[in-house]
């Protein structure tokens, strides 16, 4: 049925909650402290760096940081490892 | 600088320097073309196609190359377009160093074969036809590409015509991609007749397709790339040369069919059925190939069977809507399949012509960079951290473990994984390690630089190919990056698990004892009982079934029974009856004629 079902019961349950005991959130929880996410790229940067849709999310900052650190250091790919790890970490947290 | 047109001009050349050798002999009288000058334009060709990716990794540049248009009928217009995207533009640098590494060992192998430049000229076709099937886009120049590819795949396959088995697996080549290619031909219709375009930019979205194109395209891509189902091609094909099967067998022409895949991915991206019976179907071939290869005996269908094993994997990450990191796996195992196929041609010429690996043995001290290549090569397949198979077996797993899909999918590909390492390591052990089982005398040699710096090449990009590509193209799709330790180290766990095994047998062997047949192993040495039993059935049906058809349907029901013969079975019923009304006597006659006098005068009054 899938490889989440073995993990549900054999692991810790902070990745997966145990079936038999599904939490269940109210949907407002801690709605006045939340606010809703924002853009930091704006969508024009997004479309002028070419970036491919499936990536214009909310970690496209670091993205387009990344590609501009890539297009500077050329030849070299060992020069962007700060900024790929913060758009990793990005999408981590995603 | 216009970035655009110098990457459509460098591409256009690329393929005009590859089709000199084919053209110029041609007009002019005194022109020869050789191995070498062949050798060389390929070269040439691969050094002019890194200037379009460094192009395209620095500025992101992409680019549509429309060449002329075929007007075929007022409303259906067939464009002769070439698309250099991120696929075309990566795959045409890596393709033609693999072609010139292959072309140079190849004037080593073939040396004595007296047609030796009309090799040359097939491999070259091949080349072209599969560059057009990669830069097409416009499925009816990728079916140029397919069709070019398949025809010199029999050809190439069958060249040493005089043997029989030669002959029998270049036909079975044809035969079974021609299968494949009416499921392409099926997704070209329904194209046709639905969207009116062939083009691979106005494919429709996946939620307007219903699903036979979509089976049609997975069909065609299981005939191609050696599927289970339509896979024993692959393994025949081992009959032609060393050099033909690391080209087309194992880098360029199987790749094809997943590539077809990768190309029309918009079609399948979210349907479910397709992307399931991908994923299942690359499961199973998987296995199959991996469990196959365990008992062969012979090197190259060892190698065979592993690339028709890595073709199932490439299935399986298409089925996990993942084709960026398919065509990653495609391009890191060209080299380090066409580096295995050039090692075992190099050991199978030194121990002249030599192919079982029973009779192989201690190698390492006799061709010590052949070994240690293939050694290479054999750690890359089995996806050790950091070759070049690392980057993209480990993440197609990784995906797989951490996907919502199928755990039977699951559960075959590790297994197969760990298979693959067990028939690794076997062909290590037997081939390399050991006593030395083979005859005293034989030409060994590698001192020739036409064997071994296409084999050290192809081995230097084994190593860093995977690392060089994952560090300048960043993955369209986020790859899983939440997992506990244990799915994460499951590949290598399980890679582990397939070297210790295939240790512990091989210690076994060398105990001599005889092995029992068991019911597994007579799986495995008789590929799945597959071949017997649909190659004579499916015939012998197919031709019987034509015969019934006709000569009974047709000649029998419809000219005898329904027919002609028929009408007159019917007369003949009716003209007995009627036959005892003229006996021939007077006086019969005459009652008849008092008898019709009798009705005419009763129905007057």
């Amino acid at each position: 049925m899938g490889a989440h079902l073995g993990r549900r019961y054999l692991w810790d349950a902070e990745a997966e909650p145990d079936p038999l005991h599904m939490p269940s959130f109210p949907a407002h929880l801690g709605m006045p402290a939340r606010q809703p996410r924002v853009m930091v790229a704006s969508s024009s940067q997004l479309s002028d760096a070419r970036v491919p849709l499936e990536q214009r999310d909310f970690c496209g900052h670091h993205l387009l940081r990344l590609l501009r650190c890539q297009r500077d250091n050329f030849p070299v790919p060992w020069g962007c490892h700060a900024l790929r790890h913060a758009w990793d970490s990005c999408q981590h947290e995603e | 600088m216009d970035l655009s047109l110098t990457l459509n001009t460098l591409m256009l050349l690329t393929l005009a320097t590859l089709s000199t050798p084919i053209l110029f002999p041609l007009l002019s009288n005194n022109l020869k073309n050789t191995p070498s000058t062949i050798t060389n334009t390929v070269k040439t060709s691969f050094l002019i196609s890194l200037v379009p990716m460094t192009i395209y990794i620095y500025s992101g540049t992409e680019s549509l190359i429309f060449l002329w248009e075929w007007k075929y009928i007022m409303n259906f217009k067939i464009p002769i377009s070439l698309k250099m995207d991120f696929y075309s533009l990566t795959f045409f640098p890596i393709a033609l160093f693999v072609s010139w590494s292959i072309l140079q060992f190849a004037t080593w192998y073939m040396a004595s074969d007296p047609y030796i430049t009309k090799f040359f000229t097939y491999l070259l076709f091949f080349l072209i036809a599969m560059l057009i099937l990669i830069t097409a886009n416009n499925l009816f120049v990728l079916f140029i590409g397919w069709e070019g590819v398949g025809i010199m795949s029999f050809l190439l396959i069958s060249w040493w015509h005089g043997r029989a088995e030669a002959n029998t697996a270049a036909l079975q080549a044809v035969l079974y991609n021609r299968v494949g290619d009416i499921g392409l031909i099926l997704c070209m219709a329904w194209l046709a007749s639905a969207t009116n375009t062939w083009e691979i930019q106005q494919l429709p979205s996946p939620s307007q397709t219903p699903t036979l194109p979509l089976l049609g395209l997975i069909l065609a891509a299981t005939g191609k790339s050696a599927q289970f189902g339509l896979h024993p091609w692959l393994p025949a094909a081992m009959e032609g040369p060393t050099p033909v099967s690391a080209l087309l067998h194992s880098s360029t022409m199987v790749v094809a069919g997943v590539f077809l895949l990768i190309r029309t991915h918009p079609l399948l991206n979210n349907n479910q059925t397709a992307l399931s019976l991908c994923l299942c179907l690359g499961a199973l071939s998987t296995l199959f190939a991996a469990t196959c290869a365990l008992t062969q005996n012979d090197i190259k269908k060892i190698i065979a069977f592993s690339t028709s094993s890595q073709l199932g994997l490439m299935m399986v990450t298409i089925g996990l809507n993942l084709p960026e990191l398919a065509f990653l796996h495609i391009s890191t195992h060209a080299f380090f399949k066409a580096m295995l196929f050039l090692c075992s041609g190099s050991i199978i010429h030194s121990l002249n012509g030599e192919q079982d690996i029973r009779k192989m043995g201690g190698l390492q001290k006799m061709l010590p960079t052949t070994t240690a290549c293939l050694t290479i090569g054999n750690l890359a397949l089995m996806g050790i951290p950091f070759l070049a198979g690392f980057y993209s077996k480990d993440q197609i797993i990784e995906c797989l473990n951490t996907s919502y899909l199928n755990t039977w999918a699951l559960i075959l590909t590790l297994l197969a994984t760990s298979f693959t390492a067990v028939y690794t390591i076997r062909m290590t052990t037997l081939v390399q390690t050991g006593f030395v089982r083979i005859p005293p005398l034989t030409p060994m040699n590698e001192n020739n630089p036409a064997v071994t710096s296409p084999i050290t090449r192809l081995a230097l990009g084994s190593i860093l190919a995977g690392f060089l590509i994952t560090s300048y193209i960043t993955p369209v799709k986020t790859p899983p990056t939440t997992m506990p330790l244990s799915i994460k180290m499951t590949a290598l766990v399980v890679t582990a698990l397939g070297i210790a095994l295939a240790l512990e047998i091989s210690k076994m062997t060398q105990t001599l004892i005889l092995t029992k047949q068991t019911p597994f192993s007579n799986f495995s040495t008789s590929l799945g009982y597959f071949n017997p039993l649909t190659h004579r059935p499916s015939m012998t049906n197919l031709l019987s079934g034509g015969q019934n058809i006709a000569s009974h349907l047709i000649d029998l029901s419809w000219y005898k029974m329904l027919g002609p013969e028929g009408l007159a079975h019917l007369q003949r019923a009716a003209s007995k009856t009627a036959t005892t009304l003229h006996p021939g006597l007077t006086k019969a006659y005459l009652g008849s004629f008092a008898l019709s006098i009798i009705i005419i005068l009763m129905s007057m009054y």
